[in-house]
């Protein structure tokens, strides 16, 4: 701190954009998420969601898997998209509260920075997370199709020729790990990041966690419920007025249609995942990351501190 | 280094006027106030609770916007982003990430200034050094005590080597012997040639490290100038003898009995000040405040 200290501190200068700065925010926003109890707790309880399928017994093999495949992905879908808002919820709130905001704007910190910086840190989160209870279910789902084949070998009478063999292995595999259940950890990944921008935007105006945790649960029902009203309201084959056509865009800026994101349902009745499915899903939750980040930084850039 | 001619911080014409919701009347926090601060002198901003210093101080970090007038640091506005290069921040009573380390705490907010590895590395052990915290690097901050929690504050108000620190109420909550050790900081800084402004309801210690006192009331800034003008009784004098004699006393009484217009207002023993007693019982320290047993 001498002046020739203060000097090169000038000699820094100041730069408009530091990806160096929205890395410290979000690493530091990452390592906030996971000292919450509540964290510990929600990946906890979905490990164990999907650990204990691997002692369901005496269902048909078809029902055994496909009942794990929908305990652990709907485990995963409610943390991730819990954990999404809940967690993008209480962080700025937070820091106003306990003022350590205050000691992050007074650096040479623009509010967008610091806006992205907590998104991309609840994203990491979400996204190690997600990958810890894919992994571990795919251990479970791995090991149980391979338990499943031999007891099924085991049963069979006499010994089973190479294409029985074969169907056999066929039938319990296409059911076991298969390279589209990645698509869609995916496809719940890229969901949790629009309902975690979601609660972004919500909780730059919100006075209260609690409000924008409200808030943000009714955005991603409704979203759920989007395409169906729309089917409603807006039916295929009718010519509609430029205002519908206007209010229909804005309402679906406002309530992202989250089914589009539940890639998972045509995969567990057997549908491969049409081509270019995922990247339309990125380009869309690219759209919507951007578009509530414009609209946060907006609120947030006029926010009395 | 900075131009000397340009001030440290220049407020001119400062209003800030704050709507109360579901009604018309408004709460006029800081009322057409200007105030200007040298760069290196130590500033302090004195005033009775909700006389609107935080909200100046607040305009001045970008915290919040002026509602007229303009406040500029070292001739940049304050509305800058850039204008934050230069300065450190310590709030009344922060909370800082309590799950970090002091260590992970300095580097966090070296990060946020822009300092490389290296140099994060350089300044962490500097200023934990110069904070006394040396000790409690590896420990989190929520196990650190009120006074240590100031002290990390202060140490990350100065992570990226500002030109101008300001603090509110740093000594808020804090014992008299972490009190004392924040007010050394604070003379250490000054003595470096960086700009303080202190906000402060401890008078006795704005009166111990300010240069320039202003005390706002009211929103407004009622007086302004240099500490020993504005505490000065021009009209008195003051002379304080060691050892004494009642008979040298009984002298000097006579003597200005004999001067026209002249009067001895009081004649005693000075007191020392509790602060002192307190630390000279606690740390043992001599009343002058150095060093004792």
């Amino acid at each position: 701190m001498t002046a020739g200290g203060t000097q090169a501190a000038a000699e820094r200068g100041h730069k408009l954009f530091s990806p160096g700065r929205v890395w410290a925010i979000a690493r530091n926003t990452f390592t906030q998420l996971v000292r919450m109890k509540v964290f510990y707790f929600m990946l906890i309880f979905s490990a164990l969601i999907i650990a204990v399928n691997f002692f369901f017994l005496g269902w048909t093999l078809e029902q055994e898997l496909k009942s794990m495949k929908d305990a652990a992905f709907g485990a995963m879908r409610i943390f991730s998209a819990v954990f999404a808002i809940v967690g993008t919820a209480l962080l700025i709130p937070k820091d106003i509260e306990d003022r350590t905001l205050y000691t992050i704007l007074t650096k040479p910190v623009p509010r967008f920075e610091y806006l992205l910086g907590k998104l991309l840190g609840v994203l990491l989160l979400i996204a190690v997370s997600l990958a810890m209870m894919a992994a571990l279910f795919f251990v479970v789902l791995y090991a149980r199709q391979h338990q499943i084949f031999a007891d099924e070998l085991a049963v069979l009478p006499g010994e089973p020729s190479g294409p029985e063999r074969e169907a056999l292995r066929e039938a319990i595999f296409s059911q076991g790990v298969q390279p589209r259940l990645f698509l869609a950890v995916v496809a719940l990944f890229l969901q949790a990041a629009v309902a975690a921008a979601v609660a972004l935007v919500v909780s730059t105006f919100a006075s209260s966690t609690l409000f924008t945790i409200i808030v943000s649960l009714m955005v991603f029902l409704i979203g759920h419920a989007q395409s169906l009203a729309r089917e409603v309201w807006f039916p295929e084959g009718v010519v509609h007025s430029p205002v519908a056509r206007v209010l229909a865009g804005l309402v679906a800026i406002a309530f992202p249609d989250f089914n589009l994101f539940n890639v998972f349902d045509g995969i567990a009745v057997g549908q491969e995942v049409p081509d270019g499915l995922m990247l339309r899903l990125g380009v869309l939750t690219a759209f919507y990351l951007t578009i509530y980040m414009i609209v946060s930084w907006f609120v947030f850039a006029k926010k009395e501190l | 280094m900075a131009d000397p001619a340009t001030p440290a911080v220049q407020i001119e014409h400062l209003t800030k006027v704050f709507p109360v919701p579901f009604r018309k009347e408004k709460v006029v926090a800081v009322d057409d106030l200007s105030l200007r601060v040298r760069p290196g002198e130590v500033y302090g901003l004195i005033g009775p609770n909700g006389s609107g210093k935080s909200t100046t101080m607040k305009v001045l970090l970008g915290l919040i916007s002026a509602t007229a007038g303009k406040a500029s640091i070292f001739g940049r506005d304050s509305g800058d982003t850039a204008s934050r290069g230069s300065v450190g921040f310590l709030p009344e009573n922060p909370y800082f990430y309590k799950y970090l380390t002091g260590g992970e705490t300095l580097a966090f907010y070296g990060k946020l200034c822009g300092l490389r590895r290296r140099e994060i590395r350089e300044r962490t052990a500097e200023l934990l050094a110069l904070v006394d915290l040396e000790g409690a690097r590896d420990r989190r901050l929520g196990g650190y005590s009120k006074g240590m929690l100031q002290r990390i504050g202060l140490a990350q108000a100065l992570v990226g080597e500002p030109k101008l620190v300001v603090l509110d109420e740093p000594t808020a909550g804090v014992d008299p012997a972490g009190s004392r050790k924040i007010r050394d900081l604070v003379l250490e800084l000054k003595r470096r040639g960086i700009t303080v402004i202190l906000s402060s309801h401890l008078l006795t210690q704005v009166q111990e490290v300010c240069d320039q006192v202003g005390i706002i009331f009211n929103g407004r800034l009622v007086r302004e100038g240099e500490l020993d003008e504005l505490i000065s009784i021009e009209d008195q004098t003051e002379l304080v003898l060691k050892n004494a004699s009642p008979g040298l006393l009984d002298r000097i009484g006579e003597l200005v009995a004999g001067e026209e217009g002249a009067e001895l207002l009081h004649s005693g023993h000075p007191r020392t000040t509790l602060e002192r007693l307190f630390l000279k019982e606690t740390s043992g320290e001599s009343e002058d405040g150095s060093p004792g047993r």
